[in-house]
């Protein structure tokens, strides 16, 4: 690929980026959320157009107006998001499109088994073909992905995150795989944002960043730091200057919580955590540990299965998200987008989201709407919210500006406990830098302030404590300095207390 | 933990929704119908045992379609068992009942069940393919006009057909055409179809026909006679008789509705086209990055459910009860019955069918007992939609769409 | 600031968030401009439906200036030079009279859409405030007049909104779509509406019990005529009630902490949940709040202009007016004021259609009558699809801007 530029409204995803993958190696493409990689691939997989550049395979300029194509030149893609139908067994997921037929027109189911039993055989994949995909583990699942690909006689294997969603264990399975795959002379190009996995993995590495090609570099020679530096593009990571805490009374309270989520599997596995006035407890974890399962049974939007949770001394364990709210908990929900704003309403309307049934926004049941406009200018002033007034649609301010409105609703409630989840996910660095000074703030009027984050140095730059969690339980508990190889180990199951 | 352990820890929410405790109520109700009919409760009237019988039928096919098919099939067994044995017990003191109960019931419920069976399973293909199709209604009553004026026209019933085909797939493709390209909501457009259905029949049944809803001579849809059977006994007795009058005399379209059942379920869970459908019903993106191309697959889907609903129309204007007439509206709900028993036979060519059957015999019933209760009679018209209503309550299983029904699909 | 990240575009949302959502956007693309357009569009094609079957420009335009003057809409260019005794005066107050209850009808689906959800159960909602207000208003003969009507009206509306609340309580606990539900709940008034007034049925007439048909309402119990002569149809204070609900609804949506959660959960569920609103209590509050409005249009009619009920009759009152009422406020983008003026182009156009054309010589009446249903056809199509005038419309935008694509912020939570 070479020179590709992809333009989105606002932002240019791909600028000149080129890269190229030999055959029989593994090529990671690595780079930070929104640094491009998935666009680019998208786009060799003819999801997207490119606005300009090529794509050369085998030597031959191509174009792809559609996966089909793509899929015709041998390319196949592992989507982060798997593209698989839960209902239908994994043989019938492997040939859809590409199925294998009897007399003439009949869907020959036995030969589909078979070709997927005889690959499963080859790789080593122990994936049952007449399984439904709903029933199996989603390491599984990823190789019936992968088996997709091969039914498909592709020689350009394009993964997108892989592991971000699998245990260490599957994770070191997959590793596995993909060396075999590599054997027999396969093209993989391994997107990821994880340091350690790329080295261990990858062939070559190419580093983007903000939709450029940084540098090509050959595993050897290549460190975690000077990866880390192409990628960030700076040497010191972002830290934020705060003063030591001055930590008061426990304000939150979990005892031994366990929850389930919708389809009824246990998430939340005994945890405990305690946080005070006046400190910042960082989560940290892989995405899908349980952190969303445990931020919703905090805040009441979710039953509990057993355990405790106390805010401010009030016992809250089967409380409803309105009880949560008018015991002192803020939330600043991980998806403002769906969750956390109504886009549809003004600026107004989405501040007074939880208080809107109280005086002064309304009595007895009368809504005021003046008093919704006075409660919205003042803190558009405060909190610095630009792009409109206390009328503007909140989905029409930008994402940084959507954030503010959220934390400026929060924060005025004068909340005791404030959960923070994915506070910066998707802004610019202006916009992370003014959350995370708000939050120290917020911690120095004496507020208990639980922070998950998916970026583990956003923990390691905000937190007083750290807690890791694990498939649901917390399995690392530090203060002080600590080292990042330490907690990603952690996150990734591997540590002391995981181990014994 | 053994079985019994985990059995109690099922909630009793949890027990209700398997579909073996529903198979195994079913067959309590037959069994109850059939007790309502002998002393010493003795119901005198037919309807309560008849009514229990069928929730108990009902509940049978939902077991069956739920996976557990012995005992979904038992309940069916016990529940028309119940409904024969009632039937039997009141037969010696009513006197009059004879004249419902006998072979034509059969001929009547697979002749009310045709134009359901077609609808159904058009409007399955529709939302198989993930597009919800409420505008049945409005194909079904377009099939049943342009299919008069083909075979008045044409002078055939065959071009009756094509006609009927054809238009009902044209109304069709303009719906899908908003559904699909434009990405309406696919309840607005149905609703839209449905109007614009009764607004195109009544206003060319004026202009083509000046409202006069009898035309001698149109050439009908003709009956199949099984040889071998007599068509019309003079005094009938015996089996073959019976069978005679029950499936002796009966439509092309009746006996191609029963056909079509084998060949939907065959095309759709047997042939690569047919995991293809469902895939664009259950997970389009998934589809389309293996080269599928939904929006092909929906149109046709979508077109193709208009014109078997279309089918289902004509026989109405067309069939044994139409006598070549078309009258203002006289679909009058077959198609949202039909949209029941496709959601009631929970997606499945089979379930579909065994329900459109099911709502086919209370129709029939409900016109034989009008002989002698009309309100008893108009009691089974309901029927089908309560039980709809309890199925997509879900209190007993699980009603489960295709996951991608209703949800346009937008390309990158 | 400069962080990209524009909100979805409109084509995005309408795929993606919820009925409500997509309708306001559309909404803002399109402005009052999009109900015009849909409009002036569908009459277009009706007009060249009646032009071609007619083989003839001038009977089409003959026949709608027909529908027009029927409806009686030219009596408000000159109504101080007309008593009630001519034709356009006594039009009018046809017209009026079927829009009082589309009116009802429309604010009742424009009321569940602002809740996210679609009650296509108008018309089982409409029947059940019929039957209720038919069978007190014959049963309590002698009753005060204004407290019969009263307990007719107040009963019809409280029975058809625990029926409308049945489909609210099945999507709140089990997730039954509503539309399924409140098909399956119509047929199921219409049924036993059929089996209540049919022969040997609880509320069949008395005098006649071979007729299907229910009694008449007492004399007491009917709504008055404010604007008529005897013996002629008139206009009765119904049409207050009617016009009293508009401004109920808008109240009630807009200056009310409930209507503040009706909108929140219409507009997004999940973050209403957060806010700390009971969404599931919102459903089923909002389906009853919207069965109410049906079920008074149904007791309306009864106390009104019907006074009875005839089985089997597919006349328009009876079997449309809950259908048509999805059309009303569709096109009055489930507004107050918008579903008022969708009702009075409803309600000229089945009259006018209907009844205007019965003296005219131009075109077969009942022809004309089933025009309503196309131009209602074609109305809901095109309002539903408005995706299609948004397209051309972002199209146009968007070309003085930059090329189409996904928004900015989406590509980066995904990369």
């Amino acid at each position: 690929m070479r020179g590709i530029r992809k333009e989105f409204p606002g932002v240019v995803a791909n600028d000149e980026v080129s890269f190229e993958v030999r055959r029989g190696e593994v090529h990671a493409l690595l780079g930070e959320n929104g640094a491009g990689k998935s666009t680019l691939m998208n786009i060799l997989y003819g999801l997207y157009r490119p606005d300009g550049g090529e794509i050369r395979l085998n030597g031959k300029p191509v174009s792809f107006s559609s996966a089909r194509e793509a899929i015709n030149a041998g390319i196949g893609m592992v989507h982060q998001h798997f593209m698989l139908i839960p209902v239908m067994t994994v043989a019938e997921n492997v040939v859809l499109g590409t199925e294998p037929v009897r007399e003439g027109v009949l869907l020959d189911e036995r030969a589909a088994a078979r070709r997927v039993a005889d690959m499963a055989k080859t790789f080593n994949f122990a994936v049952d073909p007449e399984a439904l995909v709903e029933d199996i583990s989603v390491g599984q699942q990823q190789r019936v992905e992968i088996m997709k690909a091969l039914y498909r006689n592709a020689d350009v294997l394009i993964l997108d995150e892989p592991t971000a969603v699998l245990t260490p264990q599957e994770a070191s399975d997959l590793f596995d795989i993909l060396q075999t795959l590599r054997q027999e002379g396969m093209s993989i190009i391994f997107i990821s944002h994880k340091l350690n996995e790329v080295l261990e993995i990858a062939d070559r590495i190419t580093v983007l960043r903000r939709g450029k090609t940084i540098e090509t570099v050959s595993r050897h020679g290549a460190t975690e730091a000077s990866l880390a530096r192409a990628m960030v593009g700076r040497d010191v990571l972002l830290r934020v200057d705060k003063p030591q805490a001055a930590t008061g009374d426990v304000l939150l309270t979990v005892q031994d919580l366990h929850v389930r989520d919708d389809r009824g599997i246990e998430k939340v596995r005994g945890v405990s955590l305690d946080v005070r006035a006046g400190e910042i407890v960082g989560i940290a974890g892989v995405d899908g540990n349980g952190q969303s399962e445990l931020i919703d049974a905090l805040t009441g939007l979710q039953k509990i299965e057993s355990g405790a949770v106390t805010i401010a001394g009030r016992e809250l364990s089967h409380a409803s998200a309105r009880a949560a709210l008018d015991a002192g908990i803020g939330h600043i929900p991980e998806d403002r987008q769906r969750r956390g704003l109504v886009l549809e309403f003004s600026i107004a309307e989405n501040i007074a989201l939880h208080d809107y049934a109280k005086p002064p926004t309304a009595r007895s049941g009368w809504l005021f709407p003046g008093r919704m406009v006075q409660r919205a200018k003042t803190l558009i002033k405060e909190f610095d919210v630009r792009g409109g007034g206390p009328l503007t649609r909140a989905g029409g301010l930008s994402g940084g500006n959507q954030q503010k409105l959220v934390v400026a609703r929060e924060i005025d409630r004068d909340p005791k406990v404030l959960i923070a989840a994915q506070p910066t996910r998707g802004l610019d660095v202006g916009a992370i830098e003014y959350l995370h000074r708000r939050l120290v703030a917020e911690r120095d009027e004496g507020r208990a302030i639980l922070l998950i984050s998916l970026e583990l140095e956003e923990i390691l730059s905000l937190s007083d404590r750290i807690l890791v969690l694990f498939e649901g339980e917390i399995v690392g508990e530090h203060t002080g300095e600590v080292s990042e190889e330490t907690i990603g180990l952690e996150m990734l199951g591997g540590g002391e207390k995981a181990v014994a | 933990m053994n079985t019994w352990t985990a059995r109690l820890e099922n909630p009793l929410s949890a027990r209700l929704r398997d579909p073996a405790t529903t198979g195994a109520f079913g067959i309590l109700l037959g069994a109850f119908a059939a007790f309502l009919a002998i002393p010493p409760i003795e119901a005198r009237t037919v309807t309560w045992p008849i009514l229990f019988g069928i929730v108990a039928a009902a509940l049978g096919i939902w077991t069956v379609t739920r996976g557990r098919r012995r005992l979904g099939w038992g309940a069916v067994a016990a529940g028309l068992l119940g409904i024969g044995l009632g039937i039997l017990a009141t037969r010696s003191s009513t006197g009059n009942l004879e004249s419902a109960f006998d072979a034509t019931l059969v001929a009547q419920t697979l002749g009310f069940s045709t134009p359901l069976v077609f609808g159904a399973i058009g409007g399955m293909f529709s939302e198989r393919s993930g597009v919800v199709n409420i505008g049945l209604e409005g194909m079904m009553l377009m099939g049943a006009f342009w299919g008069v004026y083909g075979a008045d026209k044409g002078g055939s019933w065959a071009v009756g057909l094509l006609v009927a085909m054809g238009v009902g797939g044209l109304l069709a493709l303009v719906y899908a055409f908003f559904a699909i390209h434009l990405r309406a909501d696919q309840i607005v457009g149905g609703t839209a179809v449905n109007f614009l259905a009764v607004g195109i029949t009544g206003y060319f049944f004026i202009e083509l026909y000046n409202n006069n809803p009898i035309h001698n001579g149109v050439s009908l849809l003709p009956n199949v006679h099984v040889p071998g059977l007599p068509v019309n006994p003079d005094n009938p007795h015996g089996f073959v008789d019976f069978l005679g009058q029950a499936v002796g005399d009966l439509s092309i379209l009746t006996w191609a509705g029963l056909a079509l059942v084998i060949l939907a379920y065959v095309v759709l869970f047997k042939t690569p086209i047919g995991l293809r459908i469902r895939a664009c019903g259950e997970h389009p993106r998934a589809a389309d990055t293996v080269g599928i191309n939904v929006y092909v697959i929906r149109y046709g889907c979508v077109i193709l459910s208009g014109m078997l609903a279309a089918l289902g129309g004509i026989y109405l204007s067309e069939g044994p009860q139409g006598n070549g007439t078309f009258i203002f509206n006289m679909t009058n709900g077959r198609g949202f019955i039909a949209l029941a028993a496709m959601i009631f036979g929970n997606w499945r060519p089979a379930g579909a069918a065994a329900a459109a059957l099911l709502f086919g015999f209370s129709s029939a019933l409900a016109l034989k007992l009008q002989v002698y209760s009309q309100s008893a009679g108009t009691l089974f018209q309901i029927l089908p939609y309560v039980l709809t209503l309890i199925a997509v309550a879900g209190v007993i299983g699980r009603t489960v769409a295709p996951a991608a029904d209703g949800k346009p699909y937008a390309k990158q | 600031m400069s962080d990209p990240g524009p909100s979805p575009t409109p084509e995005e949302a309408a795929e993606t968030g919820t009925l409500a959502a997509s309708i306001a956007l559309k909404q803002r693309a399109g402005g009052i401009i999009v109900p015009v357009v849909t409009v002036v569009f569908a009459f277009v094609m009706s007009f060249i439906i009646v032009a071609a079957t007619q083989h003839s420009v001038h009977t089409a335009l003959v026949v709608f200036k027909e529908i027009f003057l029927g409806s009686g809409l030219n009596w408000l260019a000159h109504p101080t030079t007309n008593t009630f005794t001519s034709i356009s005066a006594y039009n009018l107050s046809q017209t009026l009279l079927q829009t009082t209850p589309l009116i009802l009808t429309g604010l009742a689906v424009a009321f569940a859409f602002r809740c996210g959800m679609f009650n296509i159960g108008g018309n089982g909602q409409y029947l059940v405030g019929l039957i209720v207000a038919n069978w007190l208003g014959v049963d309590f003969a002698g009753l005060n007049p204004f407290l019969h009507i009263l307990l007719c009206m107040s009963a019809g509306t409280l029975a058809a909104a625990a029926y409308a609340g049945i489909a609210g309580v099945l999507k709140a606990t089990v997730g039954a779509h509503e539309v399924i539900s409140t098909i399956m709940l119509n047929w199921i008034a219409y049924w036993t509406a059929s089996w209540l007034f049919g022969a040997g049925g609880a509320l069949q007439n008395s005098t006649s019990p071979t007729n299907p048909v229910s009694n008449q309402v007492s004399p007491g119990a009917r709504l008055p005529d404010f604007w008529g002569k005897q013996g002629f149809q008139g206009l009765h204070v119904g049409i207050f009630v009617s016009l009293a609900a508009v401004v109920v609804f808008w109240i009630l949506l807009n200056r009310t902490t409930l209507g503040y959660e009706v909108r929140a959960v219409g507009f997004n569920p999940d973050a209403a949940a957060y806010g700390g609103i009971n969404v599931k209590k919102n459903f089923i509050r909002a389906m009853a709040i919207s069965g109410a409005f049906a079920g008074l249009a149904g007791t309306l009619d009864m106390l009104g202009g019907a006074q009875n009920y005839q089985v089997g009759q597919l006349d328009i009152p009876f079997i449309q007016v809950g259908f048509i009422g999805i059309a009303v406020a569709l096109l009055g983008r489930n507004t107050a004021v918008g579903t008022l003026l969708g009702a009075l182009l409803f309600g000229g156009l089945l009259y006018g259609s209907f009844h205007g054309l019965g003296s005219s010589s131009v075109i077969d009446p009942t022809l004309a009558s089933n025009l309503t249903y196309i131009i209602q056809g074609l109305v809901v199509l095109f309002v539903g699809a408005d995706v299609l005038i948004l397209y051309v419309w972002n199209s146009r935008k968007k070309a003085r801007r930059r090329p189409r694509g996904k928004p900015a912020e989406r590509v980066e939570a995904t990369t």
